[in-house]
């Protein structure tokens, strides 16, 4: 018993104090999600080229010109390989328009590179929305609830559906 | 209708006879007078035979003839339709590279953007003012661009005129001139790689009648043919012009043949001047003219003429010309360029523009006069472009170091493609090269392997056969194939040894022992190996293995066991973790060729090919998601649609942790191991890799990874042979060389460290963990719940493993010690 209370006393201090160092709170429930054009300006030289890619793919995907976006995002995993904004886009993109499995695989590697920043950058709830997308689509069970997390956790999700100009 | 003719004949044969009989009276009657009266009749009769047979023989040789004639005419239209009904043009497909994309903070010398544009055909001009398309002004800071059009279904790019900033060896900005608004990227047209010739190694790109500048046909026409509107394929005005004028020089000075004839000759006989030839040649000439119509015929002209060579490549038609001579597209035509082209049909090499400028202009300017003349171009389009200096494209050698990646490609792609089919289909393949990239490697190894054989004895040619070598690069994420080459030289040997071969892997394969045995919980980076004598018992006796230095080291921290590459060590790990484990690990890592289920597999008793240990190392780069081989984006088709694409793919196959930490494993090898020499280089930035030597020092291996590359290399003798040097001294400076060319020595970002690894401290001689008071440490990764049970110093608990894989053990002992229960 004593154990655990000391355990939780520390466990709490650390929290505080790590939320109050990093002043990144994650994002609250039903707030905003992550949106690539806050991400532009951000990074090295190739990180800022390869998210302006993103944009660029997310921009004609608006259009219906799926097969170009997906060209901008593969322009964009080349510039930078390791920007997990070019991997949820294209998650995004084989979500709603292409192969769900891809989908998951792409996924897998968004969240890979997205690493710890997933949920300071607010990905979390693009990552879970378009995860339950690619499995409803499957028919494999979880999906709902998972794309019922996503609405939870950010208003953008909403309608179930992720559409480029909200990710962009 | 055949008995009127016959009818015909015979009233005519005895119209002559009677004429025959009516001359010979008087010679008769003067026969009869000189006394011979007994010669007469026989006379007549041999007189009446020799007619009969002389005419019959003629009306035979009429009636054969006739057939003859009418028959070579129904084969020729046969040959003439077969082809312009099939079909018209054979078009080596392309391929193309990567296309180089240019942005804000690109080190524009490291990626040799002046060299690039220079290949691509751009040319330079004096001023950023006007700049015309396919050219760019270079002053100090600045480099204005007008780029050219890019055709492709899904990534077309229009023309473009921008102007980079350029801030020491960095663009520090790009604006776009029109809108001035800044540019995030600007990517430029993809390079040609190669492509794959049939037997007559012609190159052409084809091209509409519609898409051709009228000034190019006015051009051609003034001076190949001016009256090609007007004659039915053969001009008797032009003949009679030709032949009084070979008359008057005394052999054979102008030429009288149509675009149509040329185009006959071209397409279906030999150059050769003969009679029979040229009869062939009108012949097809008059049967073109009558089936076809003049732009059909003027297109087909267009496509195939011969306009120069570019080494042992024809170029053909005025498409390809127009990029050989000008670096842009035919649409893009100037008059005074279409002016030269036009020049150039009569001798392309002999007034080739490269090498004689001025007969080159001489000829271009007698066009141009000729147009002008003939009214196809106004006097001030005329004074106009007779002014403007022969400027060419410099000429850009197809580079012949991207053969071997050609071959791989083409295996790559599904066997619908094969060698008729590239050859002939004019497909445009847009691949995943790198050119950049590709002469690095090809340099380095190259250059490589001829200063070893120099600088060693015992890698000297033997028998003709010389070292060789191979490199692949890859992009890990994507499994883009970004550089491959196969061989020292692919005119001399076409098996490329990165794809084709397989090699006695060695100490490259231990990594996936390593992996193994992470991945099933054997072990962890903190965890010591014994490297003691080993027996393992074998199908016929036992086996023993040995280290390359003869000596057993005891016990040894696991990573110093990999970063000094012991083979005992390895293969008492492979034993712990079981053959088959080891065997399933490089199955998921990509691995294909046979792995025989043997304890010396642990050391690497496996013939594998460089290409593959590329991609299970790329894995590991990549985090543990093995990606897919990556040769080629799209196949498109002349008329302009995709016919073929290969996406990025991948599959994650091994925990994000656990790649980590081979990785982390792998990293050490370099900055501590057997690969230090790296590090000596001066190399900066994440780097992981591991040499490898097979037995007998036949095989020397190195495969070096960064967060965004992975590069295998393997050197040895095609026969293998001992080549007295470990991989660090072979393999590696091949590796160091690309390297150090293509990131400068500096390596960018990291490999991505997953939550679910740890990284504590611990006292590295018992693995525990070090907390306040342990004499010595370091640090080292864990996956989360595997981290040390036991502490330095003793908590007085005796030690435990976190079986369940929480980590509430370690804080139950962290809080124990910190709040003092016993």
């Amino acid at each position: 018993m004593r154990h655990l209370l000391a355990a939780t006393t520390a466990v709490l201090c650390l929290a505080t104090a790590g939320c109050a160092l990093s002043g990144a709170a994650p994002p609250r429930a039903g707030g905003p999600a992550l949106r690539v054009s806050e991400w532009v300006e951000r990074g090295d030289a190739q990180r800022r080229a390869s998210t302006r890619m993103v944009l660029q793919g997310l921009d004609v995907s608006e259009y219906g010109r799926e097969a170009e976006a997906v060209a901008g995002f593969e322009r964009a995993i080349q510039v930078d390989p390791s920007n997990p904004l070019a991997y949820l886009a294209y998650a995004r993109h084989e979500a709603f328009h292409g192969d769900p499995r891809r989908a998951l695989a792409f996924l897998d590697k968004a969240e890979a590179t997205f690493g710890r920043s997933a949920q300071g950058m607010g990905a979390e709830p693009h990552l879970l929305g378009i995860r339950g997308v690619a499995m409803k689509r499957l028919r494999r069970a979880g999906g709902d609830a998972l794309v019922d997390d996503a609405r939870r956790e950010a208003t953008v999700w909403s309608d179930g559906r992720l559409d480029a100009a909200e990710l962009r | 209708m055949g008995g009127a003719v016959a009818t015909q004949r015979n009233r005519s044969a005895g119209r002559r006879r009677t004429a025959r009989r009516g001359r010979a009276s008087p010679g008769s009657r003067g026969a009869k007078g000189r006394g011979g009266r007994r010669g007469t009749p026989r006379r007549r009769s041999i007189a009446r035979s020799f007619w009969r047979v002389t005419g019959l023989l003629l009306f035979g040789l009429g009636v054969v003839g006739g057939f003859v004639t009418a028959r070579l005419v129904v084969q020729m239209d046969a040959i003439v339709t077969e082809r312009f009904e099939g079909r018209l043009f054979r078009v080596p497909s392309k391929v193309l590279s990567a296309p180089t994309i240019l942005y804000p903070g690109l080190d524009w010398k490291q990626i040799d953007l002046r060299g690039t544009l220079r290949r691509l055909g751009y040319r330079e001009a004096p001023s950023a003012q006007g700049l015309a398309l396919g050219r760019y002004a270079w002053r100090p800071g600045r480099l204005t661009l007008h780029r050219r059009p890019f055709d492709h279904p899904s990534r077309a790019e229009p023309a473009r005129l921008i102007s980079l900033r350029l801030e020491g060896g960095i663009i520090s900005e790009i604006r776009d001139v029109q809108t001035r608004r800044e540019v995030g990227a600007v990517l430029l047209e993809p390079e040609l790689v190669g492509s794959y010739y049939g037997p007559d190694h012609e190159q052409r790109e084809l091209v509409k009648l519609a898409d051709v500048p009228p000034h190019l046909i006015a051009a051609i026409l003034s001076v190949e043919d001016q009256r090609f509107r007007e004659h039915g394929g053969i001009d008797w005005r032009r003949i009679g012009g030709a032949l009084l004028a070979n008359l008057r020089a005394g052999g054979i000075a102008q030429g009288g043949s149509t675009l149509t004839q040329q185009l006959a000759k071209n397409f279906f006989l030999t150059p050769e001047r003969k009679l029979w030839r040229k009869i062939q040649e009108a012949t097809m000439a008059v049967i073109m003219e009558a089936r076809y119509d003049k732009d059909l015929i003027l297109e087909a002209y267009l496509n195939e003429i011969y306009m120069g060579q570019r080494g042992g490549t024809a170029i053909h038609g005025v498409g390809e010309a127009a990029h050989f001579y000008f670096g842009h597209g035919v649409r893009d035509l100037a008059v005074h360029e279409s002016a030269l082209l036009a020049a150039l049909i009569q001798s392309p090499n002999a007034l080739s523009p490269h090498r004689q400028p001025d007969r080159a202009r001489k000829r271009r300017d007698l066009v141009l006069q000729l147009m002008r003349e003939q009214g196809r171009i106004g006097e001030g389009a005329y004074q106009r472009a007779v002014a403007k200096p022969l400027r060419v494209a410099a000429v850009t050698p197809e580079p012949r170091e991207g053969r071997y990646f050609l071959d791989a490609l083409q295996r790559q792609l599904p066997e619908f493609y094969d060698t008729a089919t590239l050859s002939t289909e004019g497909l445009q393949i847009y691949s995943t090269l790198d050119l950049r990239l590709q002469r690095a490697a090809s340099a380095a190894l190259t250059q490589e392997l001829g200063r070893l054989e120099k600088a060693h004895a015992s890698l000297a040619p033997q028998g003709g056969e010389q070292l060789q070598g191979c490199i692949v690069a890859l992009r890990p994420q994507t499994g883009e194939v970004l550089a491959l080459v196969g061989g020292r030289s692919y005119a001399k040997s076409q098996f490329d040894r990165c794809t084709q071969a397989r090699r006695p892997a060695g100490s490259v394969f231990k990594p996936f022992v390593y992996l193994a045995a992470l991945e099933s919980g054997v072990l962890t980076l903190g965890d010591w190996i014994d490297d003691a004598p080993l027996e393992v018992a074998v199908p016929g006796g036992s086996w023993k293995p040995r280290n390359f230095d003869r000596k057993f080291h005891g016990r040894v921290p696991a990573r110093t066991a990999l970063e000094k590459s012991y083979n005992v060590a390895a293969a008492r790990l492979g034993q712990r973790v079981g053959i088959d484990r080891v065997v399933k690990t490089a199955r998921a890592l990509g691995i294909r060729s046979p792995l025989p289920r043997v304890p010396s597999l642990a050391i690497g008793a496996a013939d594998l090919s460089p290409l593959e240990v590329a991609r299970a190392y790329a894995t590991l780069a990549n985090g543990g998601i093995r990606p897919r081989i990556r040769t080629f984006e799209d196949v498109v088709e002349p008329a302009g649609g995709t016919v073929e694409r290969q996406p990025i793919g991948f599959d994650r196959v091994i925990d994000a942790g656990t790649a980590y930490l081979a990785t982390s494993l792998l990293q050490g090898v370099v900055d501590r191991g057997t690969a230090a020499s790296i590090r000596r280089r001066g190399f900066t930035g994440a780097i992981a890799g591991k040499t490898g030597t097979s037995n007998d020092y036949k095989d020397a291996w190195f495969v070096g990874f960064t967060p965004e590359l992975v590069v295998a290399v393997w050197v040895g003798f095609d026969t293998p042979r001992n080549l007295r040097l470990a991989s660090s001294s072979l393999a590696l400076p091949v590796w160091a060389r690309f390297m150090k060319e293509v990131t400068g020595g500096h390596v960018r970002g990291d490999f991505l460290r997953p939550p679910e690894v740890v990284e504590l401290e611990i006292e590295p001689e018992t693995g525990a963990l070090a907390l306040a008071g342990c004499p010595e440490r370091r640090r080292e990764f864990y996956l989360r719940g595997t981290e040390p049970a036991q502490t330095c110093p003793e908590w007085g608990r005796p030690p435990r493993r976190d079986g369940d894989g929480g980590s509430g053990g370690f804080f139950d002992r962290f809080f124990d010690g910190l709040f003092g229960e016993p």
